[in-house]
């Protein structure tokens, strides 16, 4: 079977847009959170948000759709591939979302509650089902293979991830752009607020006062393709994937198992299709949401597995910057756990003071480092007990 | 070389019936699910499941819970889970390599409408916290797992009218590469205001609420609902435990059109691409293809595009061919059409004939070992799945 290299990263997040510019924020620490702008929150017990504030919806897409266009286009610009020279039927789109397009829901109730159901425009609800994301960025750049969305919420960029990956570990495909968006949304937003999940301030996972995540926004997408194509054109190789594995806790539609069963065996199920071991993990892109219980679990399933080497291994969440981007927040991590083996430095997390109690885990608190990862775990779990482990390395 | 993938039992509720063999008595007598609504009123047409009682299948424990689309899945996976002798005893922890892939389109649209418009109306703070987990488009599925202990790989894929078809090549690609041994696949979708409203602003409903497949006087589709599962399995792991393989997976094929997200590109480029694709994986050429388990929903330029594709893929021999178009029985199900479809060219296969259903010509009688099934969505994306009768 092929090897698959990630050869082009493209996303739009809270702090900021394009490779460069979220990276160089991402590792200095900088703040995407602030009031929220996309609706009015008055009514609301909480205020902050992650959206992305210079990023304008104009023209008839939804803007779950220009999110991932725009992050398809730097993507496929920063990999240096004319895609108009390929054959198109061997490219694909593998995208993950949470929610799609939920503002096309919003804007349909608002315009009933408005003028009744005959004064519904005829444009908005066909506009809604997920899939319009894929298949607009197959018609933006005339992408001729394969197309999917795979909603599996707040895991879902890791799954559409994996599935590029497999499409072109299999020969289906010679190309892929994979990743997850999800748009700032009201349902959203008030299903989280009603919880009591959202936090009044700061994101801060992992410290013993987290008082909850934040909701943002964004999209990311990557450029996958086999090892041999990208050596052959001398294309960056930020990352290989080595592999990834998924579970269901069986559960709970919205806690995690508490003993972290499904998280241990995506993890486990990751290495073993990567042929690695806990011994060979350098780092850990944490799931870390910032609410008390998710973040418990997530250490509770990393000691479990990693045993004794898991003080050992730094693990950080950069949801403590970007907040939860939903569906884009695994592909937006799995860019940064990309460039964390491109560049040799891990991401913080931020607004860290005090660890639980009996916590010896080390966080990467408030401090970017230099580490030089080979090894990378990226973990994403989600409603529905979805959970999903992406393993990423220097290319060897 | 990778592994072969089997199918070794089903789950379906539909409108033309409840569970494989109903389904099928009904699809050969030639029988219409298409009728007035109740869920809707109003006099809406459409193929819907009447008188759905879950409780039938499910008992009554954590059924409230559970809306529409959960509620069709969970009775599709239990029928399917227990015709196959995989359903997870009450006591065990449940199997960490049996799974579930779901397709759907608008998944739980009717649960997250709802859920906002109680924000709209009443205010954020009266929204009620149980409703919000069947906000997120994968519920379904996560419930359906909760339900029946599954505990390998839980993914929902949506890829429009496709998304069934999809579902059952996710499965498959996934039991390949050794990550699962048996996988519930297919999908399900709910009749809902929200769809409804949505295909008839945009006028690709039948005015007349009348399906009629390649018929010179369609006018448009009408909407279905239900849930389709196939248990797939390696054969391999069938044969290990002494399951009947019924069919195989033989081959899978995709293509974009990249052309517009509502309008069908009709000279069916890509719907050719897809099938050519699906016999080449299949390692079949078209004349060892017995039958046809047609798309077409009764849209004029989406039933004349798969036309172009069939005369660009069988030529001359279309006219002899037994094609049928089963959404005639079924309606337009959107996320679950795939798998009914699926189920449909699996059941031809068995019985060596097509449902006389929406037929393309006389031809009646399966040619060969294989079915082709067609699946091909007004966003430009287009499958086809061919599959090898085995018994």
């Amino acid at each position: 079977m092929r090897r698959v290299v990630i050869t082009g990263i493209g996303l739009v997040t809270p702090i900021g847009a394009g490779r460069e510019n979220f990276w160089r924020n991402l590792t200095a620490g900088a703040n995407g959170i602030g009031p929220v702008e996309s609706f009015d929150t008055a009514a609301f017990p909480v205020h902050i948000g992650a959206e992305v504030k210079d990023f304008h919806s104009e023209g008839p897409r939804g803007r779950g759709s220009q999110l991932a266009i725009a992050a398809a286009r730097m993507a496929l610009d920063d990999s240096g591939i004319d895609i108009k020279a390929r054959d198109r039927a061997r490219v694909g789109v593998s995208m993950g979302t949470t929610s799609g397009e939920p503002n096309m829901v919003e804007r349909y109730n608002d315009a009933r509650k408005a003028g009744g159901l005959e004064s519904i425009p005829a444009d908005i609800l066909p506009k809604y089902p997920c899939n319009v994301i894929p298949s607009n960025i197959a018609i933006e750049f005339d992408l001729r293979g394969p197309c999917l969305m795979i909603p599996t919420a707040c895991a879902a960029g890791n799954y559409a991830i994996g599935y590029g990956f497999d499409m072109i570990r299999s020969g289906r495909t010679d190309l892929m752009l994979a990743g997850g968006a999800d748009p700032f949304s009201r349902i959203t937003y008030m299903g989280f607020a009603r919880l009591g999940a959202i936090a009044p301030e700061r994101c801060q996972p992992f410290d013993r006062n987290r008082k909850g995540m934040v909701p943002g926004e964004g999209a990311a997408v990557l450029v996958l393709e086999p090892l041999d194509d990208a050596v052959a054109r001398g294309a960056t190789i930020y990352a290989e994937v080595l592999g990834y594995g998924v579970s269901c806790d069986s559960h709970h539609m919205t806690a995690a198992h508490p003993q972290g069963d499904g998280a241990i065996r995506a993890m486990a199920m990751a290495l073993k299709e990567s042929g690695r071991g806990v011994a060979d993990v350098d780092y850990i892109s944490a799931h870390g949401t910032g609410t008390p219980t998710n973040d418990r679990v997530e250490a509770i399933a990393v000691r479990t597995l990693f045993g004794d080497r898991a003080p050992k291994v730094p693990m950080s969440s950069i949801k403590s910057m970007i907040g939860h981007t939903m569906g884009a927040a695994s592909a937006i991590e799995a860019v940064a756990c990309s460039l964390a083996i491109h560049t040799g430095v891990i991401p913080p997390t931020m607004n860290f003071e005090e660890p639980d109690e009996g916590s010896d885990l080390d966080y990467v608190p408030n401090q970017a480092r230099k580490t030089d990862p080979k090894i990378i775990l990226n973990n994403a779990y989600a409603f529905g007990g979805n959970n999903a482990s992406l393993c990423l390395a220097r290319l060897q | 070389m990778m592994a072969r993938v089997v199918v070794t039992g089903a789950g379906v509720i539909s409108s033309i019936g409840a569970g494989v063999d109903e389904f099928e008595k009904n699809l050969y007598a030639g029988c219409s699910g298409v009728g007035p609504s109740q869920l809707l009123g109003d006099g809406v047409v459409a193929a819907e499941v009447r008188n759905f009682n879950p409780q039938q299948w499910l008992g009554n424990k954590g059924i409230r819970v559970l809306d529409r689309s959960a509620r069709l899945l969970c009775v599709a996976a239990q029928m399917a889970l227990t015709a196959t002798g995989l359903q997870q005893q009450d006591t065990s922890e449940g199997d960490p390599n049996l799974g579930l892939v779901c397709g759907t389109m608008f998944g739980s649209v009717h649960s997250i409408t709802s859920f906002d418009w109680s924000g709209v109306t009443d205010g954020p703070t009266y929204v009620n916290p149980m409703e919000f987990p069947n906000t997120v488009i994968n519920s379904p599925a996560g419930q359906a797992a909760i339900k029946h202990k599954l505990r390998g790989v839980n993914s929902t894929i949506s890829a429009g009218l496709v998304s069934g078809l999809y579902a059952i090549h996710y499965a498959a690609e996934f039991l390949r590469f050794g990550r699962a041994t048996a996988l519930l696949a297919g999908g399900v979708e709910e009749l809902s205001e929200e769809a409804q409203v949505s295909f008839g602003k945009v006028g690709v409903l039948s005015a007349r609420g009348c399906l009629r497949p390649f018929g010179a006087d369609r006018d448009g589709t009408v909407l279905g609902e239900g849930s389709a599962l196939w248990m797939l399995e390696t054969a391999e792991s069938a044969e290990a435990r002494g399951a009947k393989a019924l069919l195989e997976i033989s081959g899978f094929g995709a293509a974009h059109d990249a052309h517009d997200i509502q309008a069908y590109r009709v000279r069916g480029e890509g719907a050719t691409s897809a099938i050519q694709q699906a016999l080449a994986a299949a390692e079949i050429g078209p004349e060892q293809i017995g039958c046809v388990i047609a798309c077409a929903s009764g849209s004029r330029t989406g039933d004349e595009m798969e036309l172009h594709a069939l005369k660009n893929v069988f030529g001359a021999r279309l006219e002899q061919l037994p094609v049928c178009a089963p959404k005639a029985a079924f309606g337009e199900a959107l996320g679950a059409s795939g798998a009914l479809c699926a189920l449909t060219a699996g059941l031809a296969l068995s019985k060596r004939s097509i449902p006389p259903i929406a037929m393309l010509s006389a031809a009646k009688d399966v040619q060969g070992d294989y079915a082709l099934v067609n699946c091909f969505g007004c966003d430009g994306n287009n499958a086809a799945l061919v599959l090898k009768g085995l018994s």
